[in-house]
C-alpha cells in the first residue's frame, strides 16, 4: 500500500468530565516519520486509540488521504491501511513468531484476494446507521458461508491463498530481522524480539500509516538503535507513513524529522526536533515552571 | 541457516496439516470399525457407544465456538432441539404436518435451519462482550423448550412426535439395528472431527483464535470480529443439529423434555473435561461422560467385580485382624456378587468424583490443545514477560 497523508482536525476525547484530548490539530505528509511526545499522561496513546477505531472521538474530524474516518471501526480502518503497535506488547501469546504475523495477514489472505474496504461512516443516527447497513447481509452472509466451505472443502484457489500467505509471513519476519524464528512462540521470544514481531505483524496488514507506541520502551541504547534503524528502512523500503510514540529523546531526535508535542490533552508545540529542543514551552512541559527546583518528569 | 529455515518451514506445514501426523486417526478408525465383529459387545454396549459417539459429535461443535473462538456457549440444547425437531417435523410418519421426506433429504435442512437459529441468536448478542452471550444463550436454550411444549400444532407439544424416520443405506432402512447405527455414528463423527481440524487449521480458524486471545487486536489486525464470532456461532448450531437430528432418529420419538438445560451442561463438560480446543480431548471427554456412567451399570462389569471375590476375602480377613488387635468395628465389605449393582447404584457419585479428581490433576483437560497448555501454564507461573 502507498503511504497515506493523515490530517487530524480540532479531534477531542472526553471521558466524563476529562478531557484526555482537547482540539488538537496535526497534519502528517504521506510518507514522513512524525514524532508524538508528551509527558506521561499527555494523551498520546489516546490519540492513538482515536486513529485506530478503539475510541470514538467526541469531537473533530480525522482524514486519511482525504477521506473522513473518524467514526469507523477498528477491523474498518485497517482495511484502509491504518495499522499499530502497542505499548505493552499485545501478542497473541501462545502463538507462533509466524502465526502471529499469519493474523496480520488476515485480509490479505483471502481465497480471491483481499475484499475491498467500503466501510460506512456511521451518522450518529442508528435507526439510518442499521437500514445502511442492511443491503450488505447478503453479501457477508455469502462471504462468511464461502469462506467455512472453502476451508473444509480447500479448493486450490484457497491452499494457494494460503501458502502465499505462509509465505509472505516469512518474509516479513525475515524483514524485521527475525529469520529463523519463525516457530517459536510468541511469548518465549525476547523482549527485544517480541517488539519487532509486533512491527512485523503490523505490517503484515499492508498499512499506508504504521503507528508505533514506545517502540523502544525498555530497550537499552543498543536496541534502541537497531530499532531506529528498522523504523527507517520500513519507511523506505515499504513507504509507510510512520507516526510513533516515544520517550527516549534520543531516539525521537534520531529518526523522526517533524515532532508534535502534548500535555495535558492539548497540542503545545510542533516543529523539527531542532526546533522542539529549543521550545521553551516543551521544555517547561518536561520540566516544570521552574525547572531548578526539580519536581517535573525528568524525560528529556 | 537457510536449511534451518526450510526444516522450520516444514514444521509448520505439518502442524497445519487437515490430519495430524502418525495416522493415528486412522488407526483408531480401523479399531473402532471393528468393534461390532467383537461378540463380547451387545447391543446395550453399542448403545453405548452411539451415545458417546452422539456426544463426540455434540462436543466438536460446542468447541467450536467455545475452544476456538472462545465464546461461552451455555444453551447449546436450543440447536440440538432445532436438528431433532426439524427431522421430526419434516421426515416421519408421526409429522403434525404430515411430511415424511427421505432423512438424508432432511439432514441437510436440519443443519441449515440450525445455522440459521444461530445467527438470529447470535446477531443482537455477539457484538456484546463476556458473559451476555452466556446470560442470553442460557435464556435461549430455556426458552425453546417451552416454546416446543406449546407450540401444539408444529410440534404436538409435551406428547412429542414418535415414527421419525431412519436412514436407509444402500436400499436398506437401518431401522433399529444397532450395529449399523454404531457405524453410522462412528462415520459421522469422524466426518465432524475432520471438518472442525480444517477450520481450525484455516484463515477462519486463526481469525477465531485471535479473537479468543485478545479482540481488540484482532480487529487492529482487520478482522471483522462481530462477522467472526457469528461463523463461529453458526457452524456450531449446524452442528448441534446435526447431532440432534441423528438423535431424533436413533430413538425414533422425542418430546420436549429431552431437551433440559442438562444437555447444555453435558455437552459444555465433555468439551472442558477433554481439553478445550482439542478433537481427541472431544472423544475422550465423551467417552468419560456418557460411557463411564452406563459402562458402571453394565452386566459384564458386574460378572467382572464378582470374580473379585478372593479380594474381598483378603480385605475382610484384614479388617477382622484390624478389629480383634484395636477392639475396632470396622464393619465386613458386602459379597462380591452385590458389588456390581452397589456400584451401579453409586455411578453418579463415583462419576462426580472422577471430574472434581480430573479438574484437580489436569485443570486444562485430559488432553488440551498445545495452546490452552501454554495458557494454563501461563495463568499459574509467574509472567516472565
Amino acid at each position: 500500500m502507498t503511504a497515506a497523508k493523515l490530517e487530524v482536525f480540532g479531534i477531542g476525547m472526553q471521558f466524563e468530565g476529562l478531557a484526555a484530548l482537547a482540539d488538537v490539530d496535526m497534519s502528517v505528509p504521506a510518507g514522513e516519520i512524525r514524532g508524538v511526545i508528551g509527558p506521561n499522561g499527555a494523551g498520546k496513546t489516546t490519540l492513538f486509540n482515536c486513529l485506530t477505531g478503539f475510541y470514538r472521538p467526541t469531537s473533530g474530524e480525522i482524514r486519511l488521504n482525504g477521506e473522513r474516518v473518524d467514526g469507523l471501526q477498528t477491523h474498518e480502518l485497517s482495511a484502509l491501511g491504518v495499522s499499530r503497535t502497542f505499548q505493552n506488547i499485545r501478542l497473541f501469546s501462545t502463538m507462533t513468531a509466524v502465526e502471529n504475523v499469519l493474523v496480520g495477514r488476515h485480509r490479505h489472505a483471502r481465497a480471491g484476494g483481499a475484499e475491498v474496504a467500503r466501510p460506512i461512516r456511521p451518522s450518529g443516527n442508528r435507526l439510518r446507521d442499521l437500514a445502511l447497513q442492511l443491503p450488505r447481509i447478503p453479501a457477508a452472509a455469502r462471504e462468511g458461508w464461502v469462506e467455512l466451505a472453502g476451508a473444509i472443502a480447500r479448493p486450490p484457489a484457497v491452499r494457494r491463498a494460503d501458502e502465499q500467505a505462509i509465505a509472505s509471513a516469512h518474509t516479513l519476519l525475515a524483514t524485521v530481522g527475525l529469520a529463523g524464528r519463525d516457530n517459536v512462540v510468541a511469548r518465549n521470544l525476547p523482549y527485544g524480539d517480541q517488539r519487532r514481531l509486533e512491527i512485523a505483524r503490523a505490517l503484515a496488514t499492508e498499512p499506508g500509516l504504521l503507528l508505533l507506541d514506545e517502540p523502544t520502551a525498555g530497550m537499552n541504547p543498543q536496541e534502541s538503535l537497531s530499532m531506529v534503524s528498522l523504523i527507517r528502512r520500513v519507511r523506505d523500503e515499504l513507504g509507510t507513513t510512520i507516526v510513533l510514540i516515544e520517550h527516549q529523546m534520543r531516539v525521537v531526535m534520531g529518526v523522526c524529522e517533524y515532532i508534535t508535542v502534548l500535555d495535558y490533552g492539548r497540542k503545545i508545540a510542533e516543529g523539527t526536533p531542532l526546533e522542539i529542543q529549543r521550545d521553551s514551552r516543551v521544555i517547561e512541559a518536561y520540566l516544570g515552571t521552574r525547572a531548578v527546583s526539580g519536581g517535573g518528569h525528568g524525560a528529556a | 541457516m537457510r536449511e534451518r529455515l526450510n526444516a522450520a518451514r516444514r514444521a509448520f506445514a505439518k502442524k497445519r496439516g487437515a490430519i495430524p501426523r502418525g495416522g493415528e486417526p486412522l488407526v483408531l478408525f480401523g479399531l473402532l470399525m471393528l468393534v461390532p465383529q467383537v461378540s463380547y459387545f451387545d447391543n446395550p454396549w453399542l448403545v453405548m457407544f452411539f451415545l458417546v459417539g452422539l456426544y463426540a459429535v455434540l462436543g466438536f461443535g460446542l468447541n467450536v465456538v467455545v475452544g476456538f473462538a472462545g465464546l461461552l456457549d451455555l444453551g447449546y440444547v436450543a440447536f440440538f432441539a432445532a436438528g431433532a425437531y426439524a427431522l421430526a417435523i419434516l421426515s416421519s410418519y408421526g409429522s403434525p404436518l404430515h411430511i415424511n421426506l427421505s432423512f438424508w433429504l432432511v439432514i441437510p435442512m436440519a443443519v441449515g435451519i440450525g445455522a440459521l437459529i444461530g445467527v438470529l441468536l447470535g446477531l443482537p448478542v455477539l457484538p456484546l462482550r463476556g458473559d451476555y452471550l452466556a446470560i442470553v444463550t442460557l435464556g435461549f436454550g430455556e426458552i425453546i423448550r417451552i416454546v416446543l411444549t406449546n407450540s401444539e400444532g408444529l410440534t404436538n407439544g409435551a406428547q412429542g412426535i414418535s415414527a421419525i424416520s431412519t436412514p436407509s443405506i444402500v436400499v436398506r432402512d437401518i431401522g433399529l439395528d444397532k450395529e449399523v447405527w454404531y457405524y453410522f455414528i462412528v462415520i459421522a463423527a469422524f466426518a465432524v472431527a475432520i471438518v472442525t481440524m480444517r477450520l481450525r487449521d484455516a484463515r477462519v480458524g486463526r481469525a477465531w483464535e485471535a479473537i479468543r486471545e485478545d479482540e481488540d487486536v484482532a480487529a487492529a489486525m482487520g478482522i471483522d470480529v462481530v462477522r467472526y464470532k457469528l461463523m463461529a456461532f453458526a457452524t456450531g448450531a449446524a452442528i448441534g443439529a446435526f447431532g440432534g437430528a441423528i438423535y431424533a432418529s436413533f430413538y425414533g420419538f422425542i418430546n420436549p423434555s429431552a431437551f433440559s438445560l442438562q444437555v447444555s451442561i453435558d455437552v459444555l463438560a465433555v468439551v472442558i473435561i477433554g481439553g478445550m480446543g482439542s478433537i481427541r480431548g472431544v472423544v475422550f471427554g465423551a467417552f468419560i461422560l456418557k460411557g463411564i456412567p452406563e459402562l458402571l451399570q453394565f452386566k459384564e462389569t458386574a460378572d467382572l467385580l464378582e470374580r473379585l471375590g478372593w479380594l474381598r476375602d483378603g480385605i475382610n480377613r484384614l479388617v477382622d485382624g484390624v478389629n480383634t488387635l484395636t477392639a475396632a468395628h470396622i464393619g465386613d465389605l458386602p459379597p462380591a456378587d452385590t458389588w456390581g449393582q452397589e456400584i451401579a447404584d453409586r455411578r453418579f457419585i463415583i462419576f462426580g468424583a472422577l471430574l472434581v479428581a480430573i479438574m484437580i490433576l489436569r485443570p486444562a483437560g485430559l488432553f488440551p490443545s498445545r495452546r490452552r497448555q501454554l495458557e494454563f501454564a501461563g495463568a499459574h507461573e509467574a509472567d516472565d514477560g
